[in-house]
């Protein structure tokens, strides 16, 4: 017998309190563990240094496109300076090890100690500049302060090395050097510990961001997206939740982006500046589904997914069609397809694929409700 | 008491007056400030080459201001328009240099080739405009985040688009030998091209004021601005003036994009991108909707380019931001637009 809450506590409680006796029970619960043990076992059992590629890349991403959701999706705040937040951690990292020298393993909570203070005072400061202006100003600015931030990295070469980017080691047992034989199909080296690190970070990133948007803020920012004045009516002080959801997603964004750096092991302007991230980390939410945490792996994934294998079906394309010219180059051109996405997506799931889902199940249960 | 307000009032006047025309003053002089580190020659030059960046911000930007002001839609694709714009001026004029007209043959010749770049330009961005307008944009009215979105996503399409028809790499465009080389006012260089610019600009401007304040249509358009269901209500097909608008602001922008690659003399298939950038700030800084302001926002924003650009070269861009930022915290809403 499942005891029921008792009568005199609120709906919210109510409803906690019966998600909380339920937790253990729901499909969705075996999916997180198996997903979990997914990521866990895969570069283990799987020797494919693609794959596990793929994978570290969705990770990270996710937690972008997480953290982006928190600010679009759930505070309605259309922001462009999300990928600038992003290449602030990578670089922070990049540019750490580089300046000093030979990687030492306090290197990574140093970037992350430059990297923090310095996103949450930019976001700080973009939000006191833009969000009291109206909200198709904050994207300009942005944008524009994103751009800005694109050409300091190409230009500033005594820092950032410009257009030749930074590559660089990563120290201990993150370095590739570092090996200790074999465990299962996979060499145990500096590549397995780096993955193994970016998928705590990233999980513990992505729950701290569920919990967020379940707490009483979250609730707060979900009620200033539906619709800000009556949430100021309630006695809210819509903009300081802004600002706190802006510092918070932007802070989230530039620890992914430390955690990109890691994978890769180099940095330049265009891969973590430029504007081309911001469209990618757009185009997984939109995917994903706005306002929808889940959605965000949704997204991330497919996306990824799609840009490791594309090229494959892009050289089958010019295989099967040799001499017509036109082919290769609409094969070469995949960027295009993504826009092409995009304004599908934008115009037919403007909920993405996890919010179309869940209308889809919503309907089911209503219409089976009504067959009763 | 009477005779004390009396005696007050226009001293307070005079005080407001004097305040109002020190700003007017200041804001004239800060132009002048950069010649303390520029000698007087290279000032001029850099003048000149600001005005003529500013009159070739403002083709773009005076497109996305009213397109912005009337529709209320905040196009990101229209750096896209600029870029094709910028690709059929170089076709063209590719084209009629096999006809012997751009790198050799006379004045008439060289006009000639501009302007029928400039026309077929206008024509195509129009056309593009309308395409766009009517299958995308039309769907996303009054909704701000999806037309954010789907206009990215068209700019993204567009771009593509063009890598495909011209390739994706730099390639240099033809200037037309009237308007090659420059003249000499006393030791002041004047690109030949850069007066054609300025004269062009200037054109479209008052074209534009003409046009706004002086038709008919332009007290539709005006009036659309202020308030869309009113005209709709006085039996205007706002459809039509939507469609119509959206098409001259990318023709503009088209224009806009020739122009400023005879001037480069180069082009690539990111143009329309940096150019989108620049526009947003000039319409940030003028204020959204009106063209008055855009206009001086796109002055400003090529003279501050130019002169920092001379003397630090990589703050160049950064001055235009700091500019924005310190326009936003004395006027929000920008220099010519309303609360």
């Amino acid at each position: 017998m499942r005891a029921m809450p008792k009568q005199d506590s609120t709906p919210v409680q109510r409803e906690r309190l019966l998600e909380r006796m339920t937790r253990f029970t729901r499909p969705s619960f075996f999916i997180q563990i198996g997903l979990l043990l997914a990521l866990i076992m895969g570069p283990l059992v799987l020797s494919s240094f693609r794959v596990m590629d793929v994978i570290a890349k969705i990770m990270v991403f996710t937690v972008v496109v997480a953290s982006y959701d928190l600010i679009l999706g759930y505070t309605g705040i259309i922001s462009f300076a999300h990928g600038m937040f992003f290449g602030l951690g990578a670089y922070s990292l990049a540019l750490v090890i580089h300046h000093s020298g030979s990687p030492q393993w306090y290197h990574p909570f140093l970037a992350l100690g430059v990297a923090l203070p310095l996103s949450i005072v930019l976001a700080l400061v973009i939000a006191f500049f833009s969000l009291r202006v109206k909200a198709i100003f904050f994207a300009m600015m942005t944008l524009a302060l994103a751009e800005f931030a694109h050409i300091l990295g190409i230009q500033w070469y005594d820092l950032t090395l410009a257009e030749d980017g930074v590559s660089f080691k990563l120290p201990g047992i993150l370095s590739v050097d570092w090996s200790a034989g074999r465990f299962l199909a996979a060499d145990v080296n500096g590549r397995l510990m780096t993955y193994y690190l970016i998928l705590i970070v990233s999980v513990a990133l992505f729950v701290g961001l569920l919990r967020f948007v379940r707490s009483p803020v979250g609730r707060v920012l979900k009620s200033i997206r539906e619709n800000e004045q009556r949430s100021t009516a309630l006695g809210f002080k819509t903009f300081k939740y802004q600002v706190f959801s802006t510092v918070f997603g932007s802070a989230t964004a530039s620890v992914a982006g430390i955690l990109f750096a890691m994978w890769l092991r180099y940095v330049n302007p265009e891969s973590v500046l430029g504007i081309s991230t911001m469209l990618y980390i757009l185009l997984m939410v939109i995917i994903g589904g706005l306002g929808t945490m889940y959605g965000s792996i949704i997204g991330a994934a497919f996306i990824k997914i799609t840009e490791t294998w594309l090229p494959d079906l892009q050289k089958l394309a010019v295989a099967l069609f040799p001499n017509v010219d036109m082919i290769h180059r609409l094969a070469e051109r995949w960027v295009l397809y993504f826009g092409i996405l995009f304004i599908l997506v934008v115009f037919f799931f403007p909920r993405g694929f996890v919010g179309k889902a869940r209308d889809m199940i919503t309907r089911r249960k209503m219409s089976s409700v009504e067959n009763d | 008491m009477d005779s004390e307000i009396a005696l007050a009032e226009p001293e307070t006047r005079f005080a407001l007056d004097a305040k109002k025309w020190a700003f007017r003053i200041g804001s004239v002089g800060i132009w002048v400030l950069p010649i303390i580190w520029i000698d007087v020659t290279t000032y001029l030059v850099l003048t000149v080459a600001g005005v003529t960046m500013g009159m070739l911000l403002f083709l773009t930007a005076s497109g996305l201001t009213l397109i912005f002001g009337l529709m209320d839609v905040l196009n990101l694709a229209h750096g896209a328009f600029f870029a094709w714009g910028a690709y059929v001026g170089f076709s063209i004029l590719n084209a009629l240099n096999a006809l012997g007209w751009v790198e050799t043959g006379t004045l008439g010749q060289s006009a000639g080739s501009v302007l029928l770049a400039l026309v077929v330009a206008l024509a195509v961005g129009a056309m593009l405009g309308i395409a766009l307008e009517r299958i995308i944009i039309r769907q996303v009215y009054g909704d701000h985040l999806k037309q954010i979105l789907i206009t990215m996503g068209a700019s993204l399409v567009m771009a593509e688009i063009i890598k495909i028809f011209w390739g994706p790499n730099d390639e240099v465009v033809l200037v037309p030998l009237a308007f090659q080389g420059s003249y000499d006012v006393m030791d002041v260089i004047v690109n030949k091209f850069r007066v054609v610019a300025i004269f062009i600009g200037g054109a479209v401007f008052l074209g534009i004021q003409l046009v706004l304040r002086k038709t008919k249509l332009g007290i539709i358009v005006r009036a659309g601005v202020e308030n869309r269901e009113i005209v709709q209500a006085m039996g205007y097909n706002i459809n039509l003036i939507f469609t119509g608008v959206f098409a001259a602001g990318a023709a503009l922008a088209a224009v806009g994009g020739t122009m400023w690659s005879i001037f480069k003399e180069q082009i690539h298939p990111a143009m329309g991108e940096e150019n989108l950038i620049f526009a947003l700030i000039v319409v940030i800084i003028g204020g959204l909707g009106s063209v008055t302001g855009s206009f001086l926002g796109a002055i400003m924003v090529g003279l501050a380019f130019n002169y920092v650009a001379f003397l630090l070269p990589k703050l160049a861009l950064g001055v235009n931001i700091l500019i924005m930022a310190t326009i936003l915290l004395i006027r929000p809403w920008g220099l010519m637009g309303r609360e």
